[in-house]
């Protein structure tokens, strides 16, 4: 019964995340070997008019950020904010704004009400690169503040639970093949050598 | 080969490959949970420095990387270098790091003298560092991997991934083949692929 249950799970949780552990495992051979080749950005576009939120010259973190998101809509940008500076001295705003695709820099002019917005487009590999990232360890106060982000993460968050639940299931259902113990055993064996071998050298070595 | 040798095969390699690089999977999987959430972490960045200065000799060679690496003979460094954007005149300044650990160096030349200040990170640092443990950015073009180390942990990287992209490949074989099943996983897989090409597509 138990087996007949963990090998049901372990085929439809393997299937749900198997899209995404190919787009991780894929990107890696980008985020390793890849180098971003110049290109992909566009003529600037400057917005005027813009009705924004009082208070940039005061309120700094994840109050500032959530105010920006109001200028987004008006500048036909949307996605994570992935910090946000604000120049006292010439009262301007300049913030990023990324998602899987593209990625824009949104300099305001708050006296003049308006806004000027530089885009780049990403090819696929980026876009697969920059969702292997994100939502990442930088700038822990302020991300998440996209709700492409948030769902991301929980998926994120999902496929690496997952994973490790198929990777649990895969160890039971394994060890049910008698005549195949001893092979995977070894196997285990060589694979956890070679990873504490190799991380030992990289800590230790000379 | 039949098609039964072929399913034989193609499930024992699903499992071969699992249990090869389950440890491998599992660091990359509590790594990336780690990086996804450091809130979970206090104090993950603290780190021990010690600084000193020490006598060198003239780093001998005729390249920066071969000047660098003969400090670093010297200094009994070793770990991934990294170059600032400018050099000061008479100067070899560099920075080198691997996961437990890295080191600011700056040899002034004529006075040979090595300013050293060396950084110890904690446990849990150290094992988060080597999910991005690569020597390399793809969004700087100059950045490049120079220790042999880092070139066999990408190599292990690399493999993870190919060995992941085998696996799923190699279970959707083994799941067509199942007589049971097929429009659950059907609606499954959907899902999954669904949940990918939002994003990718920039829906969101």
């Amino acid at each position: 019964m138990l087996y007949r249950w963990l090998r049901d799970l372990h085929l439809y949780f393997g299937l749900f995340i198997s899209p995404f552990i190919l787009l991780f495992a894929a990107s890696v051979f980008y985020l390793n070997h890849g180098k971003l080749s110049p290109g992909g950005e566009r003529p600037a576009d400057t917005y005027r008019d813009l009705t924004i939120p009082d208070g940039f010259d005061r309120v700094k973190g994840r109050e500032a950020v959530d105010r920006a998101e109001a200028i987004l809509p008006q500048v036909d940008v949307a996605g994570g904010r992935g910090f946000l500076r604000y120049v006292p001295e010439y009262h301007h705003l300049i913030f990023p704004v990324s998602r899987a695709g593209s990625e824009a820099t949104v300099d305001v002019d708050l006296d003049a009400r308006t806004a000027t917005v530089k885009r780049r487009s990403m090819n696929l590999w980026e876009s697969l690169s920059y969702l292997h990232k994100i939502p990442g360890p930088h700038n822990v106060a302020i991300r998440g503040n996209w709700i492409g982000t948030q769902a991301w993460r929980v998926l994120a968050d999902a496929t690496i639970y997952l994973a490790l639940f198929v990777s649990l299931s895969g160890i039971y259902l394994w060890w049910a093949i008698k005549a195949e113990r001893w092979t995977g055993l070894t196997l285990l064996a060589a694979g956890a050598t070679t990873l504490f071998g190799l991380i030992f050298a990289i800590l230790h070595g000379n | 080969m039949g098609t039964k040798a072929l399913e034989v095969w193609n499930r024992k390699l699903h499992y071969y490959l699992g249990l090869y690089f389950l440890f491998f999977l599992w660091l990359f999987s509590l790594t990336g949970l780690m990086l996804n959430h450091q809130q979970w972490f206090r104090d993950l960045y603290e780190r021990r420095q010690t600084s000193y200065d020490t006598p060198i000799e003239g780093p001998a060679g005729d390249t920066q990387i071969s000047r660098t690496r003969d400090a670093m003979r010297q200094l009994n460094l070793q770990g991934e270098i990294d170059w600032p954007a400018a050099q000061p005149v008479g100067h070899i300044d560099f920075n080198v790091s691997r996961p437990n650990g890295s080191a600011q160096v700056r040899v002034d030349v004529n006075a040979k003298k090595a300013y050293v200040r060396e950084f110890e990170n904690g446990h849990l640092h150290a094992f988060q560092i080597f999910h991005t443990f690569s020597g390399s950015r793809f969004n700087q073009p100059a950045s490049q991997r120079d220790w042999v180390m880092t070139s066999i942990w990408v190599f292990a990287m690399d493999a993870l991934a190919a060995g992941l992209i085998v696996m799923v490949l190699g279970s959707y074989y083994m799941w067509w083949r199942l007589k049971k099943g097929k429009a659950l996983g059907v609606l499954i897989l959907s899902a999954g692929i669904a949940g990918c090409a939002v994003f990718l597509v920039g829906i969101l």
